[in-house]
C-alpha cells in the first residue's frame, strides 16, 4: 500500500524530465526497419517496437531500450538487411535514444545518485560488530537471513531488504553478540594440557561396541611408536598418570581412521569456557600400524589387510590433520591445518572460539569408512598408515577478547562514545537522546547499570545510523567516502587513519585517496574483501553445495581437504593478482598458483611439500594456471555427477568475459549428460545445435565449456569420461572402502571453434584464443569491482566511465590493482 | 548465553521452550483464546502442523504401495490407516536434493540444509520455524519441539533462522504442566519487561527512521519506508506476544500423565507425545509441533505380543536376517495404529464445525529411506489432514527421487505463509491440491 504513492511520485518526476521521450524520429527509423518484425507481442524476443514506450524508471523497459540500443549498435539488428543501412543511419538512431537515456541517468544520479540507499549485508555485518565489540571470533553472518542479490552482489540496496523477521534476528544478534563479549571480558586467561588417555571419544574407540568393533575405526594405545597390548586388553591401567611425567609424554592415542560422522574422535574434555581468542597447541606424530589378512564382514566372507591393533611401529608418512571447532550442536568450522610427522612435534594453532565449542581433529587423508566396506586404499601387507595423538593444550581466552566497557558511570558518555564508533560519524545530540531515553527508562525501574546499557546499545545496533550506510546525492562527504573505501576494501567499517582523515576532509584529495587505497589492499584485512568477493563473483560459497557422486568418483568421497584446498588456491591466486598488481588477463592464464602436496597430486604436478599451500611455478607443458582450470571454478561449474559444456560455456561467458547469454527459450528440455556412458554430451550436442534457432546461441555458449571437458566434477584431468555401464571396468578401492564400480567409457574431445571462427584443440589452445580479449576480460573484472564497491550496477550511462577506467589502467596491462585504484578514484565511486 | 533473548517468544536452548508452574483456572478452550487477535484472524482458520521423523524410518517392502494414484492398493503398513484412507496422501520416490552423510541427515528432516557430514556444515531454518515466523505470534507458544528417546547432542528436527538447535522436550508430564500450570508472578513479570524492553527499542528506531524519511530522493525513501515497516511490524507482534502473559492458561482438559520410567517403553511415550500434541492443538497452545522419534538411541523396546531380541538400532542393521525382519515388522505396524489412533482422535475433535484433523497438517516420515543401508533417498513419507485432497499415493521416480522440500513449500502455503521458497524446493508438490 505504501508503494503507490512512492512510484507514482517516481513516475511524475521522470515524466517531468526533460528529453525524457524520444525524438519524433526514432518513430520512423522503427517504422522503416525494425516493424516488418517487431509488430506483436509474439514478435521476436516477444518485443513489439511498435507500442513499446519510453519509461526510463521502469528498469525493465529501460533495459529492452538498453538492448534495442546494442543489437543496433553491434549489427546484430536488423539482421536481414544489414546493407541497406548505412552506419551513419545506425548512429543517428543509436545516438537519437542513447541521448534520453543518458539524460535520465544523469538527472537521477544528480537528484538521487546511482546507488540506493543500502543496509549492511551479513557478510558486513559481522565484520561490524566484531570491529567494534574488539572481538573478532564473534560467528554472526548465519544468524541473519540471507541478502537479495543484484548483478551477482550483495551489495545493492534495491535487494538489500528488511521485514519483521530481519529486524527480530537484528535484535536477537545485537543482543546476543554484546553478552557473549561480555561474558568473554570477565573470563580469565588459563593454560591446561589435555591428554589423548583421557578423551573419553578416544578410549571409547579403543573398546568395541556392538557398533563398532572394526580394528580400521579403532584407536590403539601406544608409549613412543610401540604398541601396548595390555592397555588395549585393559589389563594394565590407561596411564601412568602424574606419578611418572616421562612416560606419561609418550603416552598416545594411535589410529588409521580419519574423523567423519559414524566415527567421530574429539578432544571432548575441553569445551571453550567464553568466546575469545584461543592458542591451541598439539603433540602428535605419525605411526605406521602392521597389518594381518582377516575377514572384514562375517556373512560376505571378504577379506583385507586388517590393522593390527597390537603392533605398530614408527610412522612412514607425513599425514595433514584439519583441526576444527565442534558445536555441541554438530557443526564443524575450520580451524587450521598442519603437517604430523614421523617425529613426534608440536603444533601451533592461534584461533577463534566460541563458548562451548570443542576441538576435532580430523587426519583428513585418512580412510573414511562405509558400512559394507571391502578394504581400505591404504592398507597392504606391508601396513597402514596411522597418525598419533599425546595431547591437545589450550591457552586462552587470550586476553582482549573484547571491549563493551560496561563499568557503572556515566550512561549518556558511554552511550555517546559507543554511538560516534557504530555510527561511523559523530552523532547527532536528538539521537544521543533518543537511545538515552531506553538506558533512562530502564534505570529507573532497575538499578542494573549493565542490563540498561545493554538495553542502549542493542537499541543503537538496530536503529538505521548503524545499520544503514549514509550518502547523500553528488559527491560523497568524506565520512561517507571512508565508509564506503572500507566496505569495498575490507568489507568492514573505517579504522581510525581512515576516519580521522574522513574528519579533516583530506580524504578527498586523490593522492590522499590512493595511498589509502594501498594501506587497505596492503592489510591482512583485505582479505575479508577478497574472499567476500569471489565467494559472490565466482560463487565459491556454493562450492560444497553438490557433493562427488560416490559411484563415479569414490576417490573424492568426503576428501575435505582437498575443496579446502581447492578454495585456498582460488583465494591465494587472486589476492596475488591485487598484491602484484598482475594483468587482469591472468584470470585466463598465469605461469603460477598456489598449491600443497594434495592439490599439487590432484593436478598430475610434480610433488609439492605439506598441506601448506605455496606458491608455484607451473611447468611450460601443463594446461593448469588461470581462474578456469583451477579445481574449485570446475567444481562450482559441475554437479558432481557430470560437467555439461553449456553450463560452464554460459559460466565462463558471463563471470569472465561479461557476455551473459540470453536464458534458454522456454520448453527446451535441458541436455543431459549420459552416465551410461552410451554418447558422450558433444554428441547430444551437435544434435541441438544443428537447430538453427539453438546455434545462434550456443554456437558462443559451447566452445568455452568443450575446452573445459577435459576436467572431471572436481577439476581432475581426464582423458575419458566415467560411466555407470558401458566401458571397460577400474579396479581400485576408494576412500570409503567399497571397490570401484564406475567404468572408463568414451574418450573426452575437447576440440572446438570460437563463434568468431578459431578453431582450437584442447584448454591450452582455448586459452590463448581467449587471451586476445584482454580489454574484455579487464571490462568484466572493472564492471565487477564497480557493483561490490558502489552497490549500484553498472547502468548504461556509466559506460563511458568503465572506458576510461580501462584506458587509464592500460599502460599497465590492466593491471588488477591499477584497476582498483582506478575504479576508487573514479566518479562512480567518489560520488553517490 | 545466560539469559533469553529480548524475543523471547522465540525459543533458546535449554531455558526456551515454556515457562512454568502456578494454577489452572478454567477456560474453555480453542475459540475462548481467539478474541485477543480477532483482528488477524478475520479471514483464514488456523492451521496447524505436526511433525514427526522417525530416524530409523520404516521396512520399505511394508510401506510403500505397489500402485500409484487415487485407486491405488494400500500396503500392508497402510492399511492399518485404512479407516482413514481419504485423510492422508501416501508419497513415494522423494527425497531431500544433496542431503546425505548417514544418521546425521536426521538433522536435515526438516531443513533439508545439503551435505549434514560435511566438514563446515552449518543446518538451516526447520519448516516449523519457517512457519513461525510468520504464525507463531497467534498462540502462546509460537512452536513446541518434542522427542522420545533423544540421545544428547545435536539431535532435533528444530532449527531457527539463526542455525541453533532447539532441544527436545522429552517428558510428556512437563510438557503438560507447561501447557497447562501458570507461570509464578515473578517470571511473568520479567517476561512482559523483556517484550516491553523490545517494544521500546522498536519503537525508538521507528522514530529515528521517520526522521530521516524527509531527506531523501524517493529511491531512498522508498527502502527506508520499508525498514519502518519491518521495525512496526515486529512492535506489533512484541505487544501481541505480552498479551500472553497476563492471559489465564486452559483448563486442562485431563490429568496429567505419567512419564514412563524405561526407554524399552518407547511406544507408550509415543503415545503419550502424540496425546500431548492432541492436547495443545486442541486449546490452541501452539499450532507448529515437530516430534523426533530417537529410534536410532533406543534399547530394544517393548512390543506386546513380540518378543524384541536386539536393540532398535541394531534390528535396523537386519542383513535380511528373518527374524529381525519380523520383530521390525510388528514395531512398523505399532507406529502404524499409534498414528491412526491419533489421526482419529483428531478427527473427531470440531473446531467452528470442521474436524480439528482437516485443519492440522500431520506428516509422518524418516530421513533413511533404507536404514538397513543408511539410504538417504526414496524416503517414506505419509501426510495426513491440513485440508489437502488426500486419497492418494503420490509415486515419484526412485531413481531420479523428487524434491521433498517441495512438499513443504506445499505446506508453508497451506499454512497461509506467502512463500515461493522453502531449503531447496523446486515449486510446490506436483498432485498436491489443497481442499477447502
Amino acid at each position: 500500500m505504501r508503494r503507490v504513492p512512492t512510484l507514482l511520485l517516481v513516475l511524475a518526476t521522470a515524466l517531468a524530465l526533460p528529453g525524457a521521450t524520444l525524438p519524433g524520429e526514432t518513430k520512423a527509423f522503427i517504422e522503416k526497419n525494425c516493424a516488418a518484425c517487431h509488430r506483436s507481442a509474439k514478435a521476436p524476443a516477444g518485443l513489439d517496437l511498435t507500442t513499446l514506450d519510453f519509461q526510463p524508471d521502469n528498469p525493465e523497459n529501460y533495459a529492452r531500450w538498453v538492448r534495442v540500443h546494442d543489437a543496433v549498435n553491434l549489427g546484430a539488428m536488423p539482421p536481414a538487411a544489414p546493407a541497406t543501412l548505412t552506419s551513419a543511419e545506425r548512429k543517428a538512431f543509436t545516438s537519437a535514444i542513447a541521448a534520453p537515456m543518458l539524460e535520465f541517468e544523469r538527472q537521477r544520479a544528480a537528484t538521487q545518485g546511482r546507488a540506493v540507499l543500502r543496509r549492511l549485508n551479513r557478510y558486513e555485518y559481522e565484520n561490524t560488530l566484531r570491529d567494534l565489540l574488539g572481538a573478532p571470533w564473534l560467528q554472526l553472518r548465519d544468524s541473519l537471513p540471507e541478502d537479495g542479490i543484484v548483478q551477482r552482489f550483495n551489495k545493492s540496496g534495491q535487494a538489500l531488504d528488511v521485514s519483521h523477521v530481519q529486524m527480530s534476528r537484528y535484535m536477537e544478534t545485537a543482543e546476543q553478540a554484546l553478552r557473549l563479549v561480555l561474558d568473554a571480558s570477565h573470563k580469565p586467561e588459563t593454560t591446561k594440557r589435555y591428554y589423548a588417555r583421557d578423551q573419553k571419544r578416544l578410549l571409547n574407540r579403543m573398546r568395541y561396541s556392538p557398533f563398532n568393533n572394526h580394528p580400521e575405526r579403532a584407536s590403539i594405545p601406544i608409549l613412543g611408536f610401540e604398541a601396548q597390548p595390555d592397555v588395549l586388553a585393559e589389563k594394565a591401567p590407561l596411564t601412568v598418570g602424574d606419578s611418572d611425567p616421562m612416560t606419561r609424554e609418550l603416552e598416545a592415542f594411535a589410529t588409521p581412521a580419519s574423523t567423519y560422522v559414524g566415527n567421530e574422535y574429539h578432544f571432548d574434555q575441553f569445551a571453550a569456557p567464553s568466546g575469545g581468542s584461543y592458542k591451541l597447541r598439539f603433540n602428535t606424530h605419525s605411526i605406521w600400524i602392521h597389518t594381518i589378512y582377516g575377514a572384514l564382514l562375517r556373512r560376505d566372507k571378504v577379506e583385507w589387510w586388517r590393522p593390527d591393533r597390537d603392533n605398530t611401529s614408527r610412522g612412514r608418512t607425513t599425514e595433514p590433520v584439519t583441526i576444527y571447532a565442534l558445536s555441541r550442536g554438530g557443526e564443524k568450522r575450520l580451524l587450521g591445518t598442519f603437517d604430523v610427522t614421523p617425529e613426534p612435534a608440536i603444533h601451533e594453532l592461534d584461533v577463534h572460539l566460541l563458548p562451548g565449542e570443542m576441538i576435532l581433529p580430523d587426519a583428513s587423508r585418512l580412510f573414511r569408512s562405509r558400512p559394507g566396506f571391502v578394504g581400505s586404499p591404504d592398507a597392504t601387507e606391508a601396513g597402514m598408515p596411522g597418525v598419533a595423538y599425546r595431547w591437545m593444550e589450550v591457552t586462552g581466552p587470550v586476553r582482549g577478547a573484547g571491549k563493551v566497557d560496561l563499568t557503572p558511570g556515566d550512561p549518556e558518555r558511554s552511550l555517546r562514545q559507543f554511538m560516534t564508533a557504530t555510527y561511523r560519524r559523530p552523532p547527532l545530540e536528538a539521537e544521543v537522546q533518543r537511545y538515552l531515553k531506553i538506558v533512562s527508562a530502564r534505570l529507573a525501574t532497575s538499578p542494573d547499570f549493565t542490563e540498561a546499557m545493554l538495553a542502549g546499545y542493542t537499541a543503537v545496533l538496530c536503529s538505521p545510523g548503524f545499520l544503514y550506510l549514509e550518502e547523500e546525492p553528488g559527491p560523497l562527504t568524506s565520512n561517507a567516502l571512508a565508509s564506503r573505501l572500507s566496505y569495498f576494501l575490507w568489507n568492514a567499517p573505517p579504522d581510525r587513519e581512515l576516519r580521522t582523515l574522513a574528519a579533516s576532509g583530506a580524504l578527498r584529495k586523490p593522492d590522499v585517496l590512493h595511498a589509502q587505497t594501498n594501506r587497505l589492499l596492503d592489510a591482512p584485512r583485505a582479505k575479508d574483501f577478497l574472499d567476500a568477493f569471489l565467494d559472490f563473483w565466482l560463487d565459491l560459497r556454493k562450492l560444497g553445495d553438490t557433493t562427488p557422486d560416490q559411484t563415479l568418483y569414490p576417490e573424492y568421497y568426503l576428501d575435505d581437504l582437498l575443496l579446502e584446498s581447492a578454495l585456498k588456491e582460488t583465494q591465494l591466486f587472486f589476492g596475488d593478482l591485487v598484491r602484484r598488481n598482475l594483468p587482469a588477463a591472468s584470470i585466463v592464464d598465469a605461469r603460477f598458483t598456489y598449491l600443497n602436496s594434495h592439490l599439487a597430486r590432484h593436478y598430475d604436478l610434480p610433488p609439492v611439500e605439506g598441506s601448506k599451500m605455496r606458491l608455484t611455478q607451473l611447468p611450460a607443458n601443463s594446461p593448469r594456471g588461470g581462474l578456469l582450470t583451477q579445481a574449485s571454478i570446475l567444481k562450482v561449474t559441475a554437479n558432481g555427477t557430470t560437467t555439461s559444456p553449456v553450463l560452464r560455456g554460459a559460466w565462463i561467458m558471463e563471470r569472465i568475459l561479461g557476455e551473459p547469454p540470453p536464458p534458454p527459450p522456454p520448453g527446451v528440455p535441458a541436455v543431459e549428460p549420459d552416465t551410461r556412458g552410451a554418447t558422450t554430451i558433444r554428441q547430444q550436442l551437435d544434435k541441438h545445435r544443428s537447430i538453427a534457432s539453438c546455434a545462434a546461441c550456443h554456437r558462443k555458449i559451447d566452445p568455452p565449456g568443450f575446452a573445459l571437458e577435459s576436467f572431471d566434477v572436481l577439476g581432475k584431468w581426464r582423458d575419458r569420461y566415467r560411466s555407470i555401464g558401458e566401458g571397460e571396468p577400474v579396479k581400485g578401492i576408494g576412500k570409503n572402502g567399497h571397490a570401484f564400480t564406475f567404468r572408463l567409457s568414451q574418450p573426452v574431445d575437447a576440440s572446438g571453434q570460437l563463434a568468431t571462427g578459431e578453431p582450437f584443440h584442447d584448454i591450452v589452445e582455448f586459452k590463448r584464443l581467449l587471451l586476445k580479449n584482454e580489454r574484455q576480460i579487464a571490462r568484466n573484472l572493472v564492471r565487477q569491482f564497480i557493483v561490490y564497491g558502489t552497490g549500484a550496477p553498472v547502468s548504461f550511462a556509466d559506460r563511458a566511465e568503465v572506458e576510461r577506467i580501462l584506458d587509464a589502467a592500460a599502460k599497465d596491462s590492466y593491471g588488477v590493482r591499477s584497476l582498483l585504484h582506478q575504479v576508487v578514484q573514479s566518479k562512480l565511486f567518489t560520488n553517490k | 548465553m545466560s539469559r533469553s533473548n529480548f524475543i523471547t517468544r522465540r525459543a533458546i536452548p535449554r531455558r526456551a521452550f515454556l515457562r512454568g508452574a502456578g494454577v489452572a483456572l478454567g477456560l474453555p478452550m480453542l475459540d475462548a483464546m481467539r478474541p485477543a487477535f480477532a483482528a488477524d484472524e478475520t479471514s483464514a482458520p488456523p492451521r496447524r502442523m505436526l511433525a514427526i521423523c522417525n530416524n530409523l524410518g520404516l521396512l520399505p517392502g511394508g510401506f510403500l504401495p505397489k500402485t500409484a494414484g487415487r485407486d491405488y492398493e494400500l500396503s500392508p503398513y497402510l492399511k492399518t490407516l485404512a479407516e482413514l484412507r481419504e485423510d492422508f496422501t501416501a508419497v513415494s520416490g522423494v527425497s531431500h536434493p544433496d542431503v546425505d552423510g548417514s544418521h546425521s541427515s536426521e538433522v536435515c528432516f526438516l531443513t533439508a540444509a545439503p551435505h549434514p557430514a560435511n566438514g563446515g556444515f552449518r543446518n538451516s531454518i526447520s519448516l516449523d520455524q519457517f512457519m513461525a515466523d510468520q504464525i507463531g505470534v497467534h498462540t502462546r507458544f509460537p512452536s513446541i519441539t518434542l522427542g522420545v528417546n533423544v540421545n544428547r547432542g545435536p539431535r532435533s528436527l528444530t532449527w531457527t533462522g539463526s542455525g541453533v538447535m532447539i532441544p527436545c522436550e522429552d517428558s510428556a508430564a512437563s510438557v503438560y504442566r507447561r501447557l497447562f500450570l501458570q507461570g509464578t508472578e515473578e517470571e511473568i513479570e520479567r517476561q512482559i519487561t523483556r517484550l516491553k524492553l523490545g517494544e521500546s527499542i522498536m519503537d525508538s528506531v521507528a522514530e529515528h527512521a521517520g526522521g530521516l524519511n524527509a531527506q531523501l530522493g524517493p529511491r531512498d525513501r522508498e527502502r527506508l519506508d520499508q525498514y519502518a515497516t519491518g521495525v512496526r511490524e515486529l512492535e506489533r507482534r512484541l505487544v501481541l506476544a505480552r498479551a500472553w502473559e497476563r492471559k489465564p492458561k486452559p483448563k486442562a482438559p485431563q490429568p496429567p500423565p505419567t512419564d514412563p520410567d524405561s526407554s524399552r517403553a518407547y511406544m507408550e511415550k509415543v503415545r503419550l507425545m502424540y496425546d500431548m500434541s492432541r492436547l495443545a492443538f486442541e486449546t490452541d497452545s501452539t499450532r507448529l509441533i515437530t516430534l523426533f522419534l530417537d529410534s536410532a538411541s533406543s534399547p530394544a523396546i517393548d512390543i506386546e505380543g513380540v518378543n524384541i531380541s536386539d536393540g532398535y538400532h541394531n534390528l535396523s542393521h537386519h542383513g535380511r536376517n528373518e527374524s529381525k525382519l519380523a520383530q521390525l515388522e510388528a514395531i512398523d505396524q505399532w507406529h502404524m495404529k499409534l498414528l491412526a489412533g491419533l489421526l482419529g482422535k483428531l478427527k473427531g475433535v470440531q473446531e467452528a464445525g470442521q474436524p480439528l484433523l482437516d485443519r492440522t497438517m500431520v506428516l509422518y516420515g524418516s530421513n533413511f529411506g533404507d536404514a538397513n543401508k543408511h539410504t538417504t533417498d526414496n524416503l517414506p513419507i505419509i501426510l495426513a489432514g491440513g485440508g489437502f485432497q488426500h486419497g492418494q499415493h503420490l509415486a515419484f521416480d526412485p531413481q531420479r527421487n523428487y524434491p521433498l522440500p517441495n512438499l513443504f513449500l506445499s505446506m508453508a502455503q497451506r499454512m497461509g505463509i506467502a512463500a515461493d521458497r522453502f531449503a531447496s524446493s523446486t515449486g510446490t508438490m506436483r498432485g498436491l491440491e489443497f481442499r477447502g
